[in-house]
Protein backbone atom coordinates (compact mmCIF):
# COMPACT_ATOMS: atom_id res chain seq x y z
CA UNK A 1 0.00 0.00 0.00
CA UNK A 2 1.19 3.52 -1.12
CA UNK A 3 1.68 5.80 1.16
CA UNK A 4 -0.92 7.92 -0.23
CA UNK A 5 -3.42 5.53 -0.72
CA UNK A 6 -3.15 4.89 3.05
CA UNK A 7 -3.53 8.39 4.12
CA UNK A 8 -6.50 8.58 2.42
CA UNK A 9 -8.12 5.26 3.71
CA UNK A 10 -7.30 6.93 7.28
CA UNK A 11 -8.81 9.85 6.83
CA UNK A 12 -11.62 9.10 4.89
CA UNK A 13 -12.12 6.36 7.16
CA UNK A 14 -12.23 8.90 9.93
CA UNK A 15 -14.35 11.66 8.60
CA UNK A 16 -16.82 8.56 7.01
CA UNK A 17 -17.37 6.91 11.00
CA UNK A 18 -16.88 10.45 13.03
CA UNK A 19 -20.00 11.81 10.31
CA UNK A 20 -22.01 8.99 10.37
CA UNK A 21 -21.73 8.77 14.63
CA UNK A 22 -22.76 12.76 14.56
CA UNK A 23 -25.50 12.23 11.74
CA UNK A 24 -27.22 9.26 13.99
CA UNK A 25 -27.17 11.42 17.34
CA UNK A 26 -28.64 14.04 16.04
CA UNK A 27 -31.00 12.02 14.24
CA UNK A 28 -31.98 9.68 16.99
CA UNK A 29 -32.40 12.74 19.20
CA UNK A 30 -34.82 14.28 16.26
CA UNK A 31 -36.98 10.69 16.48
CA UNK A 32 -37.30 10.59 19.80
CA UNK A 33 -38.12 14.53 20.34
CA UNK A 34 -40.67 13.88 17.69
CA UNK A 35 -42.09 10.65 19.77
CA UNK A 36 -42.13 13.15 22.60
CA UNK A 37 -44.02 15.87 20.91
CA UNK A 38 -41.68 18.00 22.08
CA UNK A 39 -39.36 20.10 19.83
CA UNK A 40 -41.76 21.52 17.38
CA UNK A 41 -39.50 24.61 16.46
CA UNK A 42 -36.82 23.61 13.78
CA UNK A 43 -33.76 23.82 16.25
CA UNK A 44 -31.09 21.39 14.32
CA UNK A 45 -29.51 23.46 11.25
CA UNK A 46 -28.20 20.69 9.85
CA UNK A 47 -25.88 22.46 7.71
CA UNK A 48 -23.74 23.94 10.77
CA UNK A 49 -24.72 21.39 13.72
CA UNK A 50 -25.04 17.86 12.38
CA UNK A 51 -22.81 17.88 9.15
CA UNK A 52 -19.49 19.07 11.60
CA UNK A 53 -16.66 16.38 10.95
CA UNK A 54 -18.24 15.12 7.30
CA UNK A 55 -16.58 18.84 5.87
CA UNK A 56 -13.61 17.25 3.43
CA UNK B 1 -16.93 -11.48 59.55
CA UNK B 2 -14.98 -14.19 58.79
CA UNK B 3 -17.55 -16.50 60.35
CA UNK B 4 -19.53 -14.79 58.03
CA UNK B 5 -17.00 -14.90 54.85
CA UNK B 6 -17.22 -18.61 55.66
CA UNK B 7 -20.70 -19.42 55.93
CA UNK B 8 -21.26 -17.91 52.20
CA UNK B 9 -18.62 -20.15 51.30
CA UNK B 10 -19.70 -22.93 52.64
CA UNK B 11 -23.11 -22.45 51.15
CA UNK B 12 -21.74 -22.19 47.75
CA UNK B 13 -19.27 -25.12 48.52
CA UNK B 14 -22.43 -27.55 49.82
CA UNK B 15 -24.63 -26.44 46.80
CA UNK B 16 -21.39 -27.75 44.47
CA UNK B 17 -20.67 -31.13 46.33
CA UNK B 18 -24.13 -31.93 46.01
CA UNK B 19 -24.23 -30.96 42.15
CA UNK B 20 -20.77 -32.20 41.47
CA UNK B 21 -20.73 -29.45 38.20
CA UNK B 22 -17.12 -28.60 38.69
CA UNK B 23 -15.61 -31.81 38.60
CA UNK B 24 -18.45 -33.55 36.70
CA UNK B 25 -18.52 -31.15 33.56
CA UNK B 26 -16.60 -28.11 33.99
CA UNK B 27 -13.01 -30.21 34.74
CA UNK B 28 -13.39 -32.69 32.02
CA UNK B 29 -14.27 -29.91 29.26
CA UNK B 30 -11.11 -27.80 30.34
CA UNK B 31 -9.20 -31.46 29.67
CA UNK B 32 -10.82 -31.44 26.23
CA UNK B 33 -9.49 -27.49 25.56
CA UNK B 34 -5.74 -28.98 26.15
CA UNK B 35 -6.37 -31.98 23.92
CA UNK B 36 -7.88 -29.32 21.39
CA UNK B 37 -4.59 -26.95 21.68
CA UNK B 38 -2.56 -30.31 20.70
CA UNK B 39 -5.09 -30.06 17.25
CA UNK B 40 -3.77 -26.57 16.77
CA UNK B 41 -0.13 -26.68 17.09
CA UNK B 42 -0.34 -29.84 15.29
CA UNK B 43 0.86 -32.18 18.19
CA UNK B 44 4.52 -30.32 17.88
CA UNK B 45 5.58 -31.36 21.11
CA UNK B 46 8.49 -28.62 21.44
CA UNK B 47 5.68 -25.32 20.41
CA UNK B 48 3.28 -27.04 22.93
CA UNK B 49 6.10 -27.49 25.53
CA UNK B 50 7.10 -23.68 25.26
CA UNK B 51 3.16 -22.67 25.06
CA UNK B 52 2.34 -24.78 28.00
CA UNK B 53 2.46 -22.05 30.63
CA UNK B 54 0.11 -20.16 28.69
CA UNK B 55 -2.39 -22.84 27.69
CA UNK B 56 -2.93 -24.02 31.00
CA UNK B 57 -4.23 -20.16 31.95
CA UNK B 58 -5.91 -20.11 29.06
CA UNK B 59 -7.92 -23.31 30.12
CA UNK B 60 -8.03 -22.03 33.38
CA UNK B 61 -10.13 -18.95 31.94
CA UNK B 62 -12.47 -20.76 30.29
CA UNK B 63 -13.55 -23.43 32.38
CA UNK B 64 -13.41 -20.69 35.54
CA UNK B 65 -15.97 -18.33 33.69
CA UNK B 66 -18.38 -21.36 33.69
CA UNK B 67 -17.73 -21.63 37.00
CA UNK B 68 -18.50 -18.23 37.81
CA UNK B 69 -21.66 -18.09 35.32
CA UNK B 70 -22.99 -21.51 37.47
CA UNK B 71 -22.47 -19.56 40.75
CA UNK B 72 -24.17 -16.72 40.09
CA UNK B 73 -26.99 -18.34 38.37
CA UNK B 74 -27.63 -20.38 41.49
CA UNK B 75 -28.13 -16.96 43.55
CA UNK B 76 -30.56 -15.52 40.81
CA UNK B 77 -33.08 -18.66 39.94
CA UNK B 78 -33.95 -18.68 43.73
CA UNK B 79 -33.83 -14.84 43.97
CA UNK B 80 -31.35 -15.31 46.40
CA UNK B 81 -29.67 -11.62 46.13
CA UNK B 82 -32.88 -10.63 47.84
CA UNK B 83 -32.50 -12.86 51.09
CA UNK B 84 -28.80 -11.50 51.59
CA UNK B 85 -29.97 -7.79 51.36
CA UNK B 86 -32.32 -8.94 53.91
CA UNK B 87 -29.76 -10.78 56.22
CA UNK B 88 -27.11 -9.13 58.54
CA UNK B 89 -24.23 -10.32 56.16
CA UNK B 90 -22.52 -7.23 55.05
CA UNK B 91 -21.60 -6.66 51.47
CA UNK B 92 -17.59 -7.19 51.97
CA UNK B 93 -18.49 -10.07 53.67
CA UNK B 94 -20.75 -11.75 50.86
CA UNK B 95 -18.34 -10.47 48.51
CA UNK B 96 -15.14 -12.26 49.94
CA UNK B 97 -17.41 -15.39 50.53
CA UNK B 98 -18.39 -15.55 47.00
CA UNK B 99 -14.50 -15.44 46.08
CA UNK B 100 -13.86 -17.89 48.30
CA UNK B 101 -16.07 -20.38 47.07
CA UNK B 102 -14.98 -19.88 43.43
CA UNK B 103 -11.86 -19.94 44.33
CA UNK B 104 -11.63 -23.26 45.83
CA UNK B 105 -13.45 -24.52 42.74
CA UNK B 106 -11.26 -23.20 40.55
CA UNK B 107 -8.42 -24.84 42.62
CA UNK B 108 -9.56 -27.84 41.98
CA UNK B 109 -9.86 -26.82 37.80
CA UNK B 110 -6.34 -26.39 38.00
CA UNK B 111 -6.12 -29.60 40.12
CA UNK B 112 -6.99 -31.70 37.07
CA UNK B 113 -5.20 -29.53 34.71
CA UNK B 114 -2.05 -29.34 35.81
CA UNK B 115 -1.43 -32.84 36.01
CA UNK B 116 -3.12 -32.53 32.72
CA UNK B 117 -0.61 -30.09 30.95
CA UNK B 118 2.39 -32.09 32.45
CA UNK B 119 1.54 -34.92 31.13
CA UNK B 120 -0.15 -33.95 27.88
CA UNK B 121 2.63 -31.74 27.10
CA UNK B 122 5.27 -33.00 28.74
CA UNK B 123 6.70 -30.35 30.82
CA UNK B 124 9.25 -30.66 33.96
CA UNK B 125 8.95 -28.42 36.68
CA UNK B 126 11.91 -26.86 37.42
CA UNK B 127 10.77 -24.16 40.04
CA UNK B 128 7.78 -25.88 42.56
CA UNK B 129 7.86 -22.58 44.74
CA UNK B 130 7.55 -20.16 42.01
CA UNK B 131 4.63 -22.29 40.12
CA UNK B 132 2.46 -22.56 43.60
CA UNK B 133 3.30 -19.05 44.19
CA UNK B 134 1.91 -17.67 40.43
CA UNK B 135 -0.67 -20.12 40.73
CA UNK B 136 -2.27 -18.69 43.81
CA UNK B 137 -2.20 -15.24 43.29
CA UNK B 138 -3.29 -16.00 39.69
CA UNK B 139 -6.44 -17.84 41.15
CA UNK B 140 -7.29 -14.96 43.73
CA UNK B 141 -7.32 -12.43 41.00
CA UNK B 142 -9.35 -14.69 38.68
CA UNK B 143 -11.67 -15.52 41.46
CA UNK B 144 -12.13 -11.83 42.75
CA UNK B 145 -12.86 -10.17 39.09
CA UNK B 146 -15.07 -13.31 38.49
CA UNK B 147 -17.03 -12.04 41.36
CA UNK B 148 -17.36 -8.98 40.72
CA UNK B 149 -18.32 -9.18 37.23
CA UNK B 150 -20.45 -12.24 37.90
CA UNK B 151 -22.41 -10.38 39.93
CA UNK B 152 -22.82 -7.19 37.49
CA UNK B 153 -23.88 -9.83 35.03
CA UNK B 154 -26.42 -12.06 36.77
CA UNK B 155 -29.62 -11.93 36.11
CA UNK B 156 -29.44 -10.53 32.74
CA UNK B 157 -30.75 -12.64 29.84
CA UNK B 158 -27.75 -11.89 28.02
CA UNK B 159 -25.29 -12.97 30.61
CA UNK B 160 -23.73 -16.30 28.91
CA UNK B 161 -22.25 -13.93 25.98
CA UNK B 162 -21.38 -10.90 28.03
CA UNK B 163 -19.48 -12.36 31.32
CA UNK B 164 -16.71 -13.16 29.01
CA UNK B 165 -16.47 -10.08 26.96
CA UNK B 166 -16.42 -8.13 30.65
CA UNK B 167 -13.80 -10.90 32.17
CA UNK B 168 -11.19 -11.45 29.63
CA UNK B 169 -9.97 -8.07 29.13
CA UNK B 170 -9.62 -7.01 32.77
CA UNK B 171 -8.12 -10.51 32.89
CA UNK B 172 -5.75 -9.99 30.19
CA UNK B 173 -2.64 -8.71 32.71
CA UNK B 174 -3.41 -11.96 34.90
CA UNK B 175 -3.25 -13.80 31.72
CA UNK B 176 -0.09 -12.42 30.88
CA UNK B 177 1.81 -12.60 34.32
CA UNK B 178 0.83 -16.30 34.78
CA UNK B 179 1.90 -17.44 31.60
CA UNK B 180 5.31 -15.76 31.89
CA UNK B 181 5.72 -17.09 35.39
CA UNK B 182 4.68 -20.57 34.60
CA UNK B 183 7.03 -20.60 31.68
CA UNK B 184 9.39 -19.80 34.53
CA UNK B 185 8.69 -22.50 36.18
CA UNK B 186 8.60 -24.95 33.67
CA UNK B 187 12.26 -23.71 32.97
CA UNK B 188 11.48 -22.42 29.64
CA UNK B 189 12.03 -18.75 29.92
CA UNK B 190 15.12 -17.98 31.57
CA UNK B 191 14.35 -14.83 33.38
CA UNK B 192 11.97 -12.65 35.39
CA UNK B 193 9.61 -15.52 36.73
CA UNK B 194 8.95 -13.60 40.13
CA UNK B 195 8.54 -9.97 38.92
CA UNK B 196 5.50 -11.63 37.00
CA UNK B 197 4.38 -13.29 40.14
CA UNK B 198 4.77 -10.00 42.36
CA UNK B 199 2.41 -8.56 39.67
CA UNK B 200 0.00 -11.03 39.77
CA UNK B 201 -0.04 -10.32 43.70
CA UNK B 202 -0.28 -6.58 43.08
CA UNK B 203 -3.34 -7.43 40.79
CA UNK B 204 -4.71 -9.57 43.08
CA UNK B 205 -4.95 -6.90 46.18
CA UNK B 206 -6.33 -4.28 43.56
CA UNK B 207 -9.21 -5.61 42.49
CA UNK B 208 -9.90 -7.56 46.34
CA UNK B 209 -9.93 -3.85 47.66
CA UNK B 210 -12.09 -2.42 44.86
CA UNK B 211 -14.52 -5.44 45.22
CA UNK B 212 -14.97 -5.31 49.14
CA UNK B 213 -14.95 -1.03 48.67
CA UNK B 214 -18.03 -1.41 45.73
CA UNK B 215 -19.88 -4.86 46.22
CA UNK B 216 -22.19 -2.86 48.63
CA UNK B 217 -23.24 -0.33 45.48
CA UNK B 218 -23.62 -3.48 42.41
CA UNK B 219 -25.95 -5.42 45.85
CA UNK B 220 -28.52 -2.32 45.90
CA UNK B 221 -31.76 -2.51 44.73
CA UNK B 222 -32.04 1.54 42.87
CA UNK C 1 -39.75 12.49 39.74
CA UNK C 2 -38.25 14.26 36.35
CA UNK C 3 -38.84 17.81 35.09
CA UNK C 4 -38.60 18.55 31.88
CA UNK C 5 -36.01 21.01 31.66
CA UNK C 6 -34.29 22.19 27.94
CA UNK C 7 -35.78 19.28 25.92
CA UNK C 8 -38.06 21.90 24.16
CA UNK C 9 -34.60 22.53 22.31
CA UNK C 10 -33.84 18.74 21.30
CA UNK C 11 -30.22 18.19 21.14
CA UNK C 12 -29.56 21.43 20.04
CA UNK C 13 -28.89 24.70 21.55
CA UNK C 14 -27.88 28.25 20.32
CA UNK C 15 -24.13 27.64 22.13
CA UNK C 16 -24.33 23.99 20.76
CA UNK C 17 -25.02 25.80 17.33
CA UNK C 18 -22.08 27.78 17.40
CA UNK C 19 -19.76 24.75 18.80
CA UNK C 20 -20.67 22.53 15.62
CA UNK C 21 -20.14 25.92 13.34
CA UNK C 22 -16.52 26.40 15.00
CA UNK C 23 -16.02 22.57 14.64
CA UNK C 24 -16.38 22.33 10.99
CA UNK C 25 -14.97 25.32 9.95
CA UNK C 26 -12.21 23.83 12.40
CA UNK C 27 -12.49 20.39 10.37
CA UNK C 28 -12.10 21.87 6.98
CA UNK C 29 -8.78 24.34 8.45
CA UNK C 30 -7.29 20.96 9.64
CA UNK C 31 -8.06 19.08 6.37
CA UNK C 32 -6.01 21.76 4.67
CA UNK C 33 -3.50 21.86 6.97
CA UNK C 34 -2.73 17.95 7.47
CA UNK C 35 -3.26 17.21 3.85
CA UNK C 36 -1.93 20.27 1.75
CA UNK C 37 -0.04 22.76 3.39
CA UNK C 38 2.05 20.61 5.87
CA UNK C 39 5.21 19.14 4.58
CA UNK C 40 5.93 15.22 4.13
CA UNK C 41 8.17 13.77 6.11
CA UNK C 42 11.85 13.00 5.51
CA UNK C 43 11.80 9.64 7.15
CA UNK C 44 8.22 9.20 6.60
CA UNK C 45 6.99 10.54 4.07
CA UNK C 46 3.10 11.56 3.53
CA UNK C 47 2.48 8.66 5.79
CA UNK C 48 3.28 11.30 8.55
CA UNK C 49 -0.27 12.69 7.91
CA UNK C 50 -1.97 10.26 9.82
CA UNK C 51 -1.01 11.19 12.66
CA UNK C 52 -2.59 14.37 12.90
CA UNK C 53 -5.27 11.93 12.82
CA UNK C 54 -3.79 9.00 15.33
CA UNK C 55 -2.27 11.57 17.96
CA UNK C 56 -5.42 13.62 18.73
CA UNK C 57 -7.86 10.64 18.38
CA UNK C 58 -6.26 9.19 21.58
CA UNK C 59 -5.32 12.05 23.36
CA UNK C 60 -9.57 11.76 23.19
CA UNK C 61 -9.75 8.42 23.77
CA UNK C 62 -7.81 8.92 27.19
CA UNK C 63 -9.73 12.17 27.84
CA UNK C 64 -12.85 10.68 27.62
CA UNK C 65 -12.36 7.61 29.66
CA UNK C 66 -10.97 10.07 32.17
CA UNK C 67 -14.19 11.78 31.70
CA UNK C 68 -16.04 8.22 31.99
CA UNK C 69 -14.20 7.47 35.39
CA UNK C 70 -14.69 10.58 36.98
CA UNK C 71 -18.37 11.05 36.42
CA UNK C 72 -18.86 7.32 37.71
CA UNK C 73 -17.00 8.11 40.97
CA UNK C 74 -19.24 11.12 41.42
CA UNK C 75 -22.37 9.11 40.39
CA UNK C 76 -21.64 6.21 43.50
CA UNK C 77 -20.87 9.11 46.08
CA UNK C 78 -24.32 11.35 44.94
CA UNK C 79 -26.71 8.89 44.27
CA UNK C 80 -27.43 7.74 47.33
CA UNK C 81 -28.24 11.63 48.28
CA UNK C 82 -29.36 13.40 45.26
CA UNK C 83 -33.06 13.13 44.95
CA UNK C 84 -32.54 12.42 41.00
CA UNK C 85 -29.75 9.62 42.18
CA UNK C 86 -27.10 12.02 40.30
CA UNK C 87 -28.14 10.54 37.27
CA UNK C 88 -26.53 13.87 35.30
CA UNK C 89 -22.68 12.13 35.88
CA UNK C 90 -24.31 8.74 34.80
CA UNK C 91 -25.39 9.88 31.69
CA UNK C 92 -22.43 11.89 31.39
CA UNK C 93 -19.87 9.04 31.74
CA UNK C 94 -22.00 7.25 29.30
CA UNK C 95 -21.75 10.00 26.31
CA UNK C 96 -18.17 10.16 26.85
CA UNK C 97 -17.72 5.78 27.06
CA UNK C 98 -19.33 6.64 23.47
CA UNK C 99 -17.00 8.78 21.87
CA UNK C 100 -13.94 7.73 24.05
CA UNK C 101 -14.69 4.32 21.83
CA UNK C 102 -15.26 5.75 18.87
CA UNK C 103 -11.65 7.15 18.94
CA UNK C 104 -10.08 4.80 20.21
CA UNK C 105 -11.52 2.73 16.87
CA UNK C 106 -10.29 5.59 15.03
CA UNK C 107 -6.59 5.36 16.74
CA UNK C 108 -6.50 1.50 15.64
CA UNK C 109 -7.19 2.05 12.19
CA UNK C 110 -5.17 4.96 11.80
CA UNK C 111 -2.58 2.85 13.74
CA UNK C 112 -2.44 0.07 11.44
CA UNK C 113 -2.39 2.07 8.55
CA UNK C 114 0.65 3.75 9.28
CA UNK C 115 1.74 0.80 10.46
CA UNK C 116 1.62 -0.63 6.95
CA UNK C 117 3.48 1.91 5.40
CA UNK C 118 5.96 2.44 8.06
CA UNK C 119 6.77 -1.02 9.19
CA UNK C 120 5.52 -2.80 6.65
CA UNK C 121 3.06 -4.93 8.92
CA UNK C 122 -0.21 -3.87 10.19
CA UNK C 123 0.58 -4.91 13.79
CA UNK C 124 3.41 -5.73 15.81
CA UNK C 125 2.81 -6.86 19.44
CA UNK C 126 3.77 -3.47 21.10
CA UNK C 127 3.08 -2.11 24.27
CA UNK C 128 1.11 0.94 23.12
CA UNK C 129 -0.98 -1.51 20.85
CA UNK C 130 -1.97 -3.81 22.38
CA UNK C 131 -2.83 -1.73 25.79
CA UNK C 132 -5.20 0.15 23.24
CA UNK C 133 -6.98 -2.77 22.04
CA UNK C 134 -7.45 -4.04 25.23
CA UNK C 135 -8.66 -0.68 26.54
CA UNK C 136 -10.72 -0.60 23.20
CA UNK C 137 -12.41 -3.62 23.99
CA UNK C 138 -13.00 -2.97 27.69
CA UNK C 139 -14.94 -0.61 26.80
CA UNK C 140 -17.03 -1.86 23.83
CA UNK C 141 -18.00 -4.23 26.92
CA UNK C 142 -18.59 -1.30 29.46
CA UNK C 143 -21.21 0.02 26.70
CA UNK C 144 -22.93 -3.46 26.35
CA UNK C 145 -23.45 -3.60 29.92
CA UNK C 146 -24.88 0.21 29.51
CA UNK C 147 -27.36 -1.13 27.04
CA UNK C 148 -28.78 -3.99 29.04
CA UNK C 149 -32.38 -3.22 30.58
CA UNK C 150 -32.44 -2.21 33.91
CA UNK C 151 -33.72 -0.19 36.46
CA UNK C 152 -31.77 3.18 35.70
CA UNK C 153 -29.93 3.73 38.51
CA UNK C 154 -29.04 -0.27 39.11
CA UNK C 155 -27.86 0.12 36.16
CA UNK C 156 -25.90 3.39 36.46
CA UNK C 157 -24.50 1.67 39.66
CA UNK C 158 -23.26 -1.07 37.82
CA UNK C 159 -21.74 0.89 35.02
CA UNK C 160 -19.92 3.25 37.47
CA UNK C 161 -18.32 0.07 39.15
CA UNK C 162 -17.35 -1.59 35.99
CA UNK C 163 -15.71 2.47 35.10
CA UNK C 164 -14.45 2.51 37.80
CA UNK C 165 -12.63 -0.80 37.25
CA UNK C 166 -11.72 -0.47 34.23
CA UNK C 167 -9.84 2.87 34.76
CA UNK C 168 -8.16 1.60 37.50
CA UNK C 169 -7.24 -1.65 34.96
CA UNK C 170 -5.20 1.13 32.43
CA UNK C 171 -1.99 1.63 34.27
CA UNK C 172 -2.12 -2.53 35.58
CA UNK C 173 -2.60 -3.28 31.66
CA UNK C 174 -0.27 -1.10 30.21
CA UNK C 175 2.68 -1.99 32.72
CA UNK C 176 2.36 -5.53 32.12
CA UNK C 177 2.48 -5.32 28.38
CA UNK C 178 5.32 -2.92 28.47
CA UNK C 179 7.05 -5.08 30.81
CA UNK C 180 5.91 -8.26 28.51
CA UNK C 181 7.63 -6.19 25.81
CA UNK C 182 11.03 -5.11 26.97
CA UNK C 183 11.51 -7.85 29.68
CA UNK C 184 12.49 -10.61 27.88
CA UNK C 185 13.13 -10.07 24.12
CA UNK C 186 14.12 -6.38 22.39
CA UNK C 187 12.33 -5.30 19.78
CA UNK C 188 13.53 -5.86 16.15
CA UNK C 189 11.89 -2.81 15.08
CA UNK C 190 12.15 0.22 16.97
CA UNK C 191 8.50 0.14 17.66
CA UNK C 192 6.33 2.82 19.31
CA UNK C 193 9.45 5.31 18.87
CA UNK C 194 8.57 8.13 16.38
CA UNK C 195 10.45 10.35 14.78
CA UNK C 196 10.96 13.90 15.94
CA UNK C 197 7.98 16.09 15.43
CA UNK C 198 9.04 19.52 14.75
CA UNK C 199 7.93 22.67 13.12
CA UNK C 200 5.32 22.83 10.96
CA UNK C 201 4.39 19.50 11.55
CA UNK C 202 4.43 20.18 15.25
CA UNK C 203 2.02 23.39 14.82
CA UNK C 204 -0.40 20.76 12.73
CA UNK C 205 -0.36 18.24 15.02
CA UNK C 206 -0.95 20.69 17.91
CA UNK C 207 -3.98 22.22 15.45
CA UNK C 208 -5.31 19.04 14.96
CA UNK C 209 -5.53 17.82 18.86
CA UNK C 210 -7.62 21.25 19.23
CA UNK C 211 -10.18 20.50 16.15
CA UNK C 212 -10.58 16.84 17.38
CA UNK C 213 -11.22 18.11 21.01
CA UNK C 214 -13.70 20.97 19.47
CA UNK C 215 -15.42 17.73 17.70
CA UNK C 216 -15.36 15.63 20.53
CA UNK C 217 -16.73 17.65 22.96
CA UNK C 218 -19.28 18.28 20.33
CA UNK C 219 -20.27 15.06 20.15
CA UNK C 220 -20.26 14.18 23.56
CA UNK C 221 -23.06 17.41 24.11
CA UNK C 222 -25.53 15.83 21.81
CA UNK C 223 -25.37 12.72 22.84
CA UNK C 224 -25.30 13.41 26.53
CA UNK C 225 -28.52 15.75 25.76
CA UNK C 226 -30.06 12.00 23.31
CA UNK C 227 -29.04 9.96 26.96
CA UNK C 228 -31.35 12.02 28.23
CA UNK C 229 -34.38 12.21 25.67
CA UNK C 230 -34.24 8.39 25.91
CA UNK C 231 -34.44 8.57 29.65
CA UNK C 232 -37.97 10.84 29.27
CA UNK C 233 -39.24 8.52 26.52
CA UNK C 234 -38.98 5.68 28.79
CA UNK C 235 -40.22 7.38 31.78
CA UNK C 236 -43.16 8.66 29.64
CA UNK C 237 -43.89 5.01 28.50
CA UNK C 238 -43.54 3.68 31.98
CA UNK C 239 -46.40 6.24 32.97
CA UNK C 240 -48.36 5.61 30.15
CA UNK C 241 -48.38 1.80 31.13
CA UNK C 242 -49.39 2.76 34.63
CA UNK C 243 -52.14 5.19 33.88
CA UNK C 244 -53.51 2.67 31.63
CA UNK C 245 -53.22 -0.25 34.08
CA UNK C 246 -54.97 1.78 36.45
CA UNK C 247 -57.85 2.66 33.96
CA UNK C 248 -58.47 -1.27 33.53
CA UNK C 249 -58.52 -1.39 37.39
CA UNK C 250 -61.29 1.27 37.24
CA UNK C 251 -63.78 -0.23 34.59
CA UNK C 252 -63.01 -3.63 36.20
CA UNK C 253 -64.43 -2.25 39.54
Amino acid sequence: MSDIAAVATGWGLTFVVVATYALWVVGRGKTIGRELGIGKRQVLGPGSDSSTPASS
Amino acid sequence: MLHEVLLVARKDLRVEWRSKVTIGQVAPLALLVLVVFAFAFDANARLLGLGAGGLFWVAVLFGGTLLIQRAFDLETDDGNFDAFRMSTIGAPSLFLGKSLGVFIQVVLLELVLGPGVVLLYDVRIDDWFLLLAAALAGTVAFSVCGVLWGVMAAGVRVRATLLPLLLIPVLAPVLLAGSRAFETAFGVRAEAGWTWASVMFVIAAVHTAIGVGTFGFLLEEG
Amino acid sequence: MSQIPDSKHMTATLGTRILGSVAVAAVLLMTLLGLVVSPEDLVQGHAVRMLYLHVPSIWIAYAAFVLTAASSVLFLIRSRSRADGGRHHDRLAGSAAEVGVLFAGITLVTGMLWGRVTWGTYWQWDARLTTTVLLFVTYLGYLALRRLPADPIVRGRRSAVMALISFVNVPIVHFSVDWWRTLHQKASLSVGRRPEITGEMYWTLLYSTLTVTVVASWLIVHRYRVIRLEELRDEEALNALIASRLREDDVGN
